[in-house]
């Protein structure tokens, strides 16, 4: 009996062909899996035992300046003092101009910030610094619905 | 094919050629000219999606976000408004496609009854509502998601469909680009149409082929855009395909009058008249239409009407609400001003044509408008927030643990807000003339001896959406991520 090598070759050449489809198709699956994966389960930044309140005024919110106090507090409820804060104001659209204000701690654990709202919409505050302790302080609060003058 | 019977404009001599503008035509010549602009795009767009899945929360922070929602739209605009679809040339999407292509083979062609531009449309309106519902451009991850989900599509779509099935009927960025860049200066076309009557081979078309084999080495159009009957920028990726294919280098990148292909009325290879393709000339109202929508989506009356609408139909969420809204701006306006102008016009200059034809052929008209305040409105966010790239750039690479940038200059923003709101007026005046002008000039073919007559209804339906125009980049902006809030 004769063997049909060139169709043995044709036969083997399509096995390749459909094992490295099946190869990319394993690799795409891989990679996009992951990818979700990783996306779906992105933590959020361990909680720290630090309290913040956060009161904006005068209320409602209007664009132009307005007054941020942030009070802090540790697990024990006791004020915490001698933090070196400053602020920045984000809208929520890309490309917009921040705003930048100082933070003075007006009463122990009792920090004040002057912004200037430059438009109205949302925005997002974030509070950086770093604590008496020498630890570092990042905290983002949600300002909605600041008014048209 | 017999070209004999392809009417023969009158020779032309075009002011520029970009195929002939030293290195420029020389790039473009190359065959890899089309991977070489892609290529850096694809990493972009990679970086975009990592970013927006595992970088910052905050919009401004963000690569995905920024680079979406302000430099790719408002360069987009731009490039189309100064040379051409040269966006579609450099799609990422495109790319992986073709690496796709060299596993999968598509084996089907797009479905007949879906070639047209119904499906496009309907997902052009889909993206416009979902990026005020979900308020897309405030969220990194929903826009890294958006990405993929178009890198999905294009697979999808393109590894079952033979040709350019996505660009030419599913992509709704494709569909805005075709009809903005009726709009641009340059457009791709044969240089002298007797060459193509002496052509035999049509490669332009069927692609160019090996001798021995018939196989095809370079692609002809995949768009179906046959050459020498090929009219204006529609439906053209400037893939730059047919340059490559064509063996007599008679295919150039020509200069010609930014709109003239919306005044005239040709059967138009791959496409046939416009003044017969509804779908078309419903692109072509939601492109103007939709234009004030994605800006009125951003300025503070919004809230009022939809807190106003909310009470009337009793409902407290975003999505009923904000559909109506899309209802009466891109369904039911459109309707009632074109009625009215082609009753009027019809009434007035006495013309034979009936309703639908007549609103149909003066939809196009519109599309300078309509191109005009999406060049204000991108324009805005782009030359506003030009700079912006920078720090975020520095902070994205600072987060890898790298300082060569140095420490991010969030104050870097843009241009001065006067500064960008004249330019904004610019770009209004300028679709405001480009709308008289064609609707004027469609009217002074439709009734030579009652020109005015025709024309003054078209003009108002013009003068109205100007002035919407206007007096949306004089509101207060207000751009919040929760459109029910307060």
């Amino acid at each position: 009996m004769s063997l049909n090598w060139s169709c043995l070759l044709g036969a083997e050449k399509h096995i390749r062909s459909f094992r490295n489809k099946s190869f990319h198709i394993r690799t795409l699956g891989a990679a996009v899996s992951i990818l979700l994966w990783i996306g779906c389960n992105r933590q959020a930044a361990p909680p720290s035992a630090l309290a913040i309140a956060f009161e904006v005024t005068p209320q409602p919110v209007h664009v132009g300046p307005v007054t941020v106090d942030f009070t802090l507090t540790d697990a024990a409820s006791r004020s915490v003092t001698g933090a070196h804060l400053t602020t920045e104001a984000d809208m929520t659209h890309a490309g917009m101009s921040p705003v930048f204000a100082t933070v003075d701690e007006r009463q122990p654990g009792r920090y004040e910030s002057a912004l200037k709202l430059d438009m109205a919409g949302d925005w997002v505050i974030q509070l950086h610094g770093t604590l008496s302790t020498g630890e570092k302080l990042e905290r983002q609060f949600e300002l909605r619905n600041v008014r048209p003058n | 094919m017999n070209l004999n019977s392809i009417p023969q404009p009158e020779d032309e001599v075009p002011a520029i050629d970009l195929m002939k503008v030293p290195i420029l035509g020389a790039l473009f010549r190359w065959r890899y000219a089309r991977p070489l602009l892609q290529a850096p795009l694809l990493i972009v767009s990679v970086l975009m999606i990592l970013h927006g899945l595992f970088g910052p929360t905050l919009a401004p922070k963000n690569l995905a976000t920024t680079l979406s929602w302000l430099h790719f739209r408002g360069a987009l605009v731009l490039v189309i408004l100064c040379a051409g679809n040269f966006f579609c040339l450099a799609c990422p999407f495109m790319l992986v496609r073709q690496m796709a292509r060299k596993i999968f083979q598509p084996r089907w062609n797009w479905p007949r009854m879906l070639r047209n531009k119904w499906l496009s449309v309907g997902l052009f309106i889909l993206i416009l509502f979902l990026y005020e519902l979900f308020d897309l451009w405030s969220s990194p991850w929903w826009t890294a998601w958006l990405i993929i989900a178009y890198f999905g599509s294009v697979l999808l779509v393109d590894g079952l469909f033979k040709h350019a099935s996505f660009c030419k009927f599913v992509c709704p960025i494709g569909q805005f680009n075709f009809i903005a860049s009726t709009l641009s200066p340059f457009e791709v076309k044969v240089r002298e149409q007797s060459v193509c009557t002496s052509c035999e081979t049509k490669d332009c078309i069927r692609g160019r082929r090996e001798a021995a084999s018939d196989l095809v080495v370079i692609r002809g159009c995949e768009l179906a855009l046959f050459q020498p009957r090929k009219v204006g920028n529609m439906d053209c990726t400037f893939c730059l395909d047919c340059v490559h294919a064509c063996p007599h280098d008679n295919i150039g990148i020509l200069s010609r009058l930014p709109g003239s292909e919306l005044l005239t009325d040709p059967l138009r290879s791959g496409i046939g008249y416009f003044s017969k393709r509804k779908d078309l000339a419903v692109l072509a109202i939601v492109f103007s239409f939709g234009a004030l929508m994605n800006a009125f989506g951003m300025v503070s009356p919004v809230y009022a009407v939809e807190r106003w609408l909310g009470r009337v139909l009793g409902v407290s969420h975003e999505a009923p609400v904000l559909a109506a809204i899309f209802a009466l701006v891109i369904i039911v306006e459109p309707i009632l001003l074109l009625g009215i102008a082609a009753w009027l016009s019809r009434a007035w200059a006495s013309t034979k044509r009936s309703l639908l034809p007549l609103a149909v052929r003066y939809s196009y008209g519109l599309v300078p408008l309509g191109f005009g305040m999406w060049l204000a409105h991108y324009g805005f966010h782009f030359l506003s927030g030009l700079y912006t790239i920078v720090p975020v750039t520095q902070s994205a690479v600072a987060s890898l643990g790298h300082a060569f940038l140095g420490e991010p200059r969030w104050r870097l923003t843009g241009l001065p807000p006067n500064l960008v709101q004249v330019i904004e007026i610019g770009f209004l005046l300028l679709g405001f003339a480009g709308s008289l002008t064609i609707t004027h000039g469609l009217a002074a073919e439709d009734s030579p001896s009652q020109t005015l007559r025709m024309f003054l209804p078209w003009a108002a339906v013009c003068a109205i959406l100007w002035i919407s125009a206007m007096w949306l980049i004089f509101q207060p902006m207000e751009m919040r991520a929760m459109l029910m809030s307060g």
